[in-house]
């Protein structure tokens, strides 16, 4: 009887020790000859395509690549708090640039670009932003924090102030990222919403693009850059690099993402 | 008028019972625990419906398989005393007496449950919990509840056995008056015979779901029907009035005539017991010898014979049972109308419930 | 000390247990002062989250209570077949996570869910409104108090419902009169669970009801979105929340203790 209540310490400690441990890799090793860990927080809307080159980069480099994906405010905050993040990739160069300001990232580097529109359900009667202004019309955009939700107030106050006024008023939901909006879309919860191009790609079909006109879409630039306390940081600076030329530049241009500016 | 016919399996166990209760008698039925006495009031009550079986009360029709009836529990007027009270925690004592007064003014029922509280002595612990009363008031918050509403038929569950015997003195005194003066048919469930003895205008001794003999105390103890009941009947019980003696003992008149003797201690009027099967037997005239201070005459009534032993019902002021072998019995040519001295020790004499 | 090593490793486990659940919550009130804190909180947006959740939490609290009491009812005091399936169906979403029961929400009744079409016709909207907030907080707090209530439910004595019955009480007004007063304590403590749960739903809710400001942003929602930008304000309606909670459970110490104490005056 003593022996079984061994075995079951035994067996509990195990199990602690694995749920710590991070990946089927195993928990990270400290000593050279384990894998190394390169650590990306990146913007949502890089999920589908980062999730594929991700683990590419990773073999091609004998690493082991650990990706998060939120909203790109909501990373930023987290290395602010000291998480330990190697690779940052935002959805726009304001937070990499405020990081890099206070010293807690490397030069930024603006990797590629997105196409903001408006996202409808595929058969929607919606064709323009100006059908937003109607009564009745639901739409979902992003949190003022989360680049999706500035670009789309950035945008939307470039419209004459009692559309922009209309448009706010039929909003029904601030999510906390793109995925949010998106999910809200699909499931025919809302009419209408402001998104990435490439989420639109990645619903398949279920969803329409409506393009802006010119003189209304803002520039939406990604930019992304080595965390300043990361121990990797030539390694995380090669992630980086191949974002704007690499496995990872070319999955994010299949995905819908337009090269760097 | 109550008559319960029940037939019906209850786990491994079979019921089946008829019985039947005139109006102002009281009924014991008195069992080993497991042989369905309990079952039987829950019968009467509506709390459990058998596979057959028939139960009237005063006329009214509560159960009958065969013609599909069976009136809710809440429809049967009966007063139920549960063998822990099962009082309502969360109400005093007077609330807990009015919950069943139902179609009255707040005022109307307050009053008739005090006025019922006080006829048990309880007046001044009307606005306390169940939790801060003793047993044995308790035991009378739970009959006056069961009275409250006037019933058509009393059902009890064995009403004493969760008092310390102390309190179960008074409290029997106190349910024998109560039992006296209603007119209700009462059913009542015991354990002990010598309760069974002292409540019931009549005895039933049921055992595996069937009641094996009817009759008076008595009756039973006199001429039990089998090992069982002779064996369960147990002692024989005689009032009297005890008074301290300047031996050391205690010396009780009997009613009706006689003395004994008890080790045990009391005072004013009791009730004495002893085991048929500690009484010995001896033809009257014979000089008292030996250490056995209790002497009775008495005639013999009955003789009946159980296996290698015999139980004789005596007569005397009070009647008495005694157990001898049958050899004994063979060997003293006993037979009904011969007189005898039962004899036995102050030691063997108990002092019970008056 | 008493007990020898086995003493001294039973203190160490508490404490160590003390120290882990108090600092995250002691950690909230002594990261910020308290003059921040009660700025933050007279932000419209902070107050208007607030007075949501507690009306959400109320609505659905109200719900429970209603259709959840008699239903532990019947699950504690009677028994039928395939009793065990129904009990494990109403306590499923206890071990679903938050994010599996936005799913199940919205495939069951959001707007492409199966009854979507019948909400609809009905003129009933659930997705992105208060009451799709109510509808989330409902389904992940029921079984918190539904198993409370059967479990107190199943410890009143059964006698005493009988003698309610002997008594001419009906079963309906045995139930109420006898049944729930009887079991406060267990009701109490699984009302309590239900509003700490209710109170701390998040991923259900966004997931089905989305996160607007007055409409659908309850409290964690409001904590959520603030606290990349403004993390003082994240604290000080977190430290709301944690206050909240200490005097749900207090409330509810208190119930219990005058319970015990000898119930409380049903007539």
């Amino acid at each position: 009887m003593g022996r079984l209540w061994w075995l079951l310490l035994l067996a509990v400690c195990a199990a602690v020790a694995a749920g710590c441990a991070d990946d089927d890799n195993g928990g990270g090793g400290s000593d050279s000859e384990s894998p190394t860990r390169l650590v990306v927080s990146a913007a949502a809307s890089m999920t589908e395509a980062l999730e594929q080159c991700g683990p590419e980069f990773g073999t091609a480099e004998t690493a082991d690549v650990k990706m998060s994906f939120a909203g790109s405010d909501e990373l930023a905050a987290q290395i602010r708090q000291g998480a330990k993040v190697d690779v940052y990739a935002a959805a726009n160069t304001r937070l990499p640039d405020d990081l890099h300001a206070d010293g807690l990232l490397g030069t930024p580097v603006e990797f590629a670009t997105n196409e903001f529109v408006l996202a409808v359900t595929k058969d929607s009667e919606i064709d323009s932003v100006e059908d937003l202004t109607m009564e009745g019309t639901t739409m979902v955009i992003g949190s003022e924090s989360v680049p999706i939700g500035s670009y789309t107030r950035e945008t939307l106050a470039k419209l004459p102030p009692d559309q922009e006024k209309a448009i706010l008023a039929n909003v029904r939901s601030n999510e906390p990222d793109v995925k949010g909006i998106v999910g809200k879309l699909t499931q025919g919860a809302a009419d209408a919403g402001f998104v990435y191009v490439t989420d639109v790609n990645a619903t398949n079909g279920e969803l329409r693009a409506i393009k802006l006109p010119a003189e209304l879409g803002p520039q939406v630039t990604y930019g992304a850059g080595v965390v300043s306390k990361s121990e990797q940081q030539a390694l995380g600076q090669r992630f980086v690099d191949g974002l704007t030329d690499g496995a990872c530049a070319d999955a994010l241009e299949e995905a819908g993402f337009g090269p760097a500016p | 008028m109550l008559s319960i016919q029940a037939h019906t399996t209850l786990g491994s166990m079979r019921l089946d019972v008829e019985l039947a209760v005139a109006p102002g008698e009281c009924l014991a039925l008195a069992g080993p625990s497991g042989a369905g006495k309990t079952s039987a009031l829950r019968v009467a009550a509506g709390l459990l419906r058998p596979a057959e079986g028939r139960v009237e009360a005063n006329g009214e029709t509560w159960l009958d398989t065969t013609r599909g009836i069976d009136v809710p529990a809440d429809r049967r007027r009966c007063g139920y005393v549960f063998q822990d009270y099962a009082l309502f925690p969360h109400l005093s004592a007077c609330q807990n007496v009015a919950y069943p007064l139902r179609g009255l003014s707040r005022h109307e029922r307050r009053s008739r449950a005090l006025g019922l509280l006080e006829r048990f002595g309880l007046a001044a612990r009307a606005e306390a919990r169940p939790g801060t009363l003793s047993g044995g008031e308790r035991q009378r918050v739970a009959l006056a509840r069961a009275l409250a509403r006037g019933p058509e038929v009393l059902l009890l569950d064995e009403p004493l056995s969760a008092l310390d015997a102390r309190t179960r003195a008074g409290a029997a005194r106190e349910l024998a008056a109560v039992l006296r003066e209603s007119d209700a048919p009462a059913l009542l469930v015991t354990h002990d015979f010598a309760e069974a003895a002292q409540l019931g205008d009549r005895v039933g001794i049921i055992d595996h779901g069937e009641v094996v003999q009817e009759g008076t105390a008595s009756e039973l103890a006199a001429a039990p029907s089998s090992a069982f009941v002779a064996d369960f009947t147990g002692a024989v019980v005689l009032t009297g009035t005890a008074s301290r003696g300047p031996d050391g003992l205690t010396h009780v008149e009997l009613d009706g005539g006689g003395t004994v003797t008890t080790t045990d201690d009391g005072d004013g009027a009791v009730a004495v017991s002893v085991y048929p099967w500690e009484i010995a037997i001896e033809p009257a005239g014979v000089q008292p010898h030996g250490s056995t201070q209790n002497h009775l005459t008495a005639e013999v009534l009955s003789i009946t014979t159980i296996g290698n032993r015999v139980r004789l019902g005596l007569g005397g002021p009070q009647p008495l049972a005694a157990e001898i072998t049958l050899a004994s019995a063979e060997r003293l040519q006993l037979e009904p109308g011969a007189r005898v001295t039962a004899t036995w020790k102050a030691a063997a004499t108990r002092l019970v419930a008056a | 000390m008493r007990g020898g090593w086995f003493g001294v490793l039973l203190f160490l486990c508490l404490a160590a247990a003390l120290l882990f659940l108090t600092l995250p919550i002691a950690a909230i009130f002594v990261d910020s002062s308290p003059g921040e804190l009660i700025d933050s909180l007279g932000e419209q947006g902070a107050l208007d989250a607030l007075w949501l959740s507690l009306r959400t939490t109320a609505a659905a609290i109200v719900i429970i209570l209603l259709v959840g009491t008699p239903a532990a009812y019947l699950l504690a005091t009677r028994s039928f077949r395939g009793k065990a399936l129904v009990v494990t169906l109403i306590e499923l979403p206890l071990v679903l996570p938050p994010a599996v029961a936005g799913i199940g929400l919205l495939a069951a009744v959001g707007p492409s869910g199966i009854l979507g079409g019948t909400l609809d016709a009905a003129g009933i909207e659930l997705s992105l409104t208060t009451a799709g907030v109510v509808v989330a907080l409902t389904f992940v707090a029921s079984p918190f108090y539904v198993r409370q209530a059967m479990a107190a439910f199943a410890a009143v004595d059964r006698s005493l419902l009988d003698a309610s019955r002997t008594l001419g009480a009906s079963e309906a007004r045995g139930f109420l009169r006898v049944m729930i007063p009887v079991a406060v304590p267990g009701l109490a403590a699984g009302t309590a669970l239900a509003l700490g749960r209710a109170l701390g739903e998040f991923g259900a809710t966004l997931m089905f009801a989305g996160s607007f400001q007055g409409i659908t942003q309850t409290v964690p929602l409001a904590i959520y979105d603030r606290f990349s930008t403004d993390f003082a304000a994240a604290l000080a309606l977190s430290a709301v929340l944690v206050a909240v909670s200490g005097a749900i459970l207090l409330s509810v110490k208190l119930v219990q203790g005058g319970a015990a104490l000898g119930g409380w005056q049903a007539d």
